[in-house]
């Protein structure tokens, strides 16, 4: 765990309030692994008083392509919903960040999975690009199904290492199937060794009833809650699950399925 | 040659081995954990003491979400004392205090009298405890649930329990949300308290605006943060006039100027609590900053500033 400032090197309008952060942070890059998180301050003053917990979205690699991530580069992937996230979007090229991480136990791809099925909903893409770029390079097969509500909030194809398989389907059917991600599941989860899922919490319900019918198959999610330390001293950001109360930040982000109380 | 001034404050000066500490800065319970979360970030050992998370009998599993909301420069808390009870903070983590350099307070919780005293006495002669802060704001089960805090007799009856059953130096932490503070900090006193502590979280609330109903489900939680930082303060200043026992002030410090308010105002010493969340570093940063402050004016000791502004008393060095 690092706590220091790191300059934004790129800065990427995806779509309306959708931000692609580039930092350069080697010392963050060294130490980063797919499902944690960042701890990020948002301003200088004691408003807004917290930090606000976003994914690792991706680490540059020398001799990967990642969407033109350069070795030591960090990307966040931003929705602005409030005001700290609209304070981070607002950041200019050169503007540091002050970050705390990584934090948090991230995706743990069983050793003799060999097809990775990765679920996003909406903005939960973001942690699932870093375990697909991993994956990839590990040799893996990597299939991401991603759903949003309009085409404006699919993470853009080209983006993605070309060995991926992408399926989108949006709600309103303006790009890919029309539906919800979970519709595009039934299809592609007999091909898949173990299920990798970050999304709001009726696609992650809707991701165990389908798992339900077929139960020899390992589901591992990322889960969300509101954080204040974002090292587990706090106990803010507890989540139920069958064994107690678990802190997301310290015991998570990234629980197994099973274990949830959705 | 200029010698390093000397920060060393006694936070039990009653007690027979006391407690000294080698600077007057400690991090809050509940905001800080262990001190072990935050070990590869801060260099915690330079601190004054630690105080660990609120701990209880048996393990608690704390209060459903939502569990955390921020307010202006605030934030309201309601954990509800989740924390892993006494058995384990002796077995896992005292061992790892045994070895450190810095003393670690456990902060107790009951929710009755003698609870507190068998938390008190689980810990006594525990290597790695130095000490217990006694945490009144938790309700009172035989009294209708109100705090232990509100009144001075039921706050001095668990004083009084916890002092018998440990020979640890005891501190108290003063709720800010008794209608008569600076009466119960005499009475925690007489019944035996080493120093106080004040504030903890002062009740307050927020409304969910869609829902249309108070955000916490018991409607409401504990402010803490730099929002609390002027109310802490007055408190400290009345309580510091009252009593003998020094008195730890916390309430919203983030920074050494925060700091040296509160010891102006009659503190021997202060928590920093909420801060710790945005600067992890914000305890460690607070030591430097009361060192070099102190060079700067040319005063030798931390003392040439506690209690400075407490009436009465002529500033040293200050502008007139
Ligand atoms: C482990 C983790 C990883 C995350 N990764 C990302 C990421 O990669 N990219 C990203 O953009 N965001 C991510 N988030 C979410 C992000 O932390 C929040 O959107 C952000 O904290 C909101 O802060 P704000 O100041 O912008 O909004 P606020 O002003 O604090 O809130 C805006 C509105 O959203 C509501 N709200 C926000 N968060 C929550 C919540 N968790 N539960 C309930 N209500 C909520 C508030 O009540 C309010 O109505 C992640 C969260 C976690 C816990
Ligand atoms: C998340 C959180 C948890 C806390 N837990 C405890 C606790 O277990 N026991 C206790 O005595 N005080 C607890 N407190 C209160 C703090 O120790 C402190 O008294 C209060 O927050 C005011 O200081 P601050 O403004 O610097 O945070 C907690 C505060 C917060 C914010
Ligand atoms: S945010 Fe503090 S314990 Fe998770």
């Amino acid at each position: 765990m690092i706590q220091a400032r790191f300059p934004i090197v790129a800065r990427d309008e995806l779509a309306p309030g959708t931000v692609l952060l580039r930092l350069r942070a080697p010392a963050l890059a060294r130490a980063a692994r797919a499902g944690q998180f960042v701890h990020v301050r948002c301003g200088d003053s004691h408003d807004p008083l917290l930090r606000r917990p976003i994914s690792l979205h991706r680490v540059g690699v020398a001799g990967a392509d990642r969407g033109g991530l350069q070795p030591d580069e960090v990307a966040l992937l931003l929705q602005v919903v409030g005001r700290g996230s609209a304070w981070l979007a607002q950041r200019r090229l050169g503007d540091e960040l002050d970050v705390l991480g990584p934090l948090g136990r991230g995706f743990r791809p069983e050793p003799k999975a060999g097809h990775l099925l990765l679920v996003g909903g909406g903005l939960g893409v973001a942690p699932l690009v870093m375990l697909a770029d991993e994956a990839v390079r590990a040799g893996l097969a990597v299939t991401l199904a991603m759903g949003t509500r309009t085409a404006a909030g699919v993470f853009p194809a080209r983006l993605l290492p070309e060995e991926v398989e992408y399926a989108v389907a949006t709600e309103d059917g303006s790009l890919g199937q029309k539906g919800l991600v979970t519709d595009l599941l039934p299809a592609l989860l007999p091909w898949s060794d173990q299920v990798f899922a970050c999304g709001p919490w009726p696609m992650l319900r809707a991701l165990r009833r389908l798992l339900q019918l077929t139960p020899a198959k390992r589901a591992q999610v990322s889960l969300e809650e509101r954080m204040g330390c974002g090292v587990g001293v706090c106990y803010g950001c507890v989540v139920e699950t069958r064994h107690g109360r678990r802190r997301v930040c310290h015991d998570g982000p990234v629980f197994n399925l099973d274990d949830v109380v959705l | 040659m200029i010698l390093p001034p000397n920060l060393s404050v006694e936070l039990a000066p009653n007690h027979k081995q006391g407690l000294p500490l080698r600077n007057p800065v400690l991090t809050a319970s509940g905001t800080f954990g262990y001190g072990t979360e935050y070990a590869a970030l801060a260099d915690c050992q330079r601190l004054g003491a630690i105080i660990c998370k609120g701990t209880t009998l048996e393990p608690r599993e704390g209060n459903p979400q939502p569990r955390l909301h921020e307010t202006a420069a605030g934030l309201l808390n309601s954990i509800g004392l989740q924390n892993i009870g006494v058995r384990a903070v002796v077995a896992e983590k005292a061992r790892i205090w045994a070895g450190w350099q810095v003393p670690v307070l456990v902060n107790i919780a009951g929710e009755t009298v003698d609870e507190f005293a068998r938390l008190a006495e689980t810990l006594d002669g525990v290597p790695g405890v130095a000490g217990v802060e006694v945490n009144i704001s938790c309700p009172n089960v035989d009294a209708g649930y109100v705090a232990f805090g509100a009144r001075p007799e039921t706050a001095a009856a668990v004083t009084r329990a916890v002092v018998q059953a440990t020979d640890l130096p005891v501190m108290v932490k003063l709720s800010p949300n008794a209608p008569d503070v600076v009466e119960v900090a005499r009475a925690v006193e007489a019944a035996g308290a080493h120093s106080l502590s004040l504030i903890n979280t002062i009740l307050g609330m927020a409304i969910d605006l869609r829902r249309r109903r108070p955000v916490f489900a018991r409607a409401t939680a504990g402010l803490s943060g730099p929002a609390v930082k002027p109310i802490a303060l007055r408190l400290v200043y009345e309580v510091a006039q009252a009593v003998r026992v020094p008195v730890v002030g916390i309430g919203g410090i983030a920074t050494t100027e925060d700091a040296l308010e509160f010891l102006m105002a009659g503190a021997t010493a202060v928590q920093v609590g909420t801060a710790s969340f945005a600067n992890p570093r914000a305890a460690a940063d607070v030591v430097d900053g009361l060192a070099a402050f102190l060079l700067r004016e040319g005063l030798q000791d931390i003392h040439d500033i506690i209690g400075v502004a407490l009436p009465g008393r002529v500033p040293e060095g200050g502008l007139t």
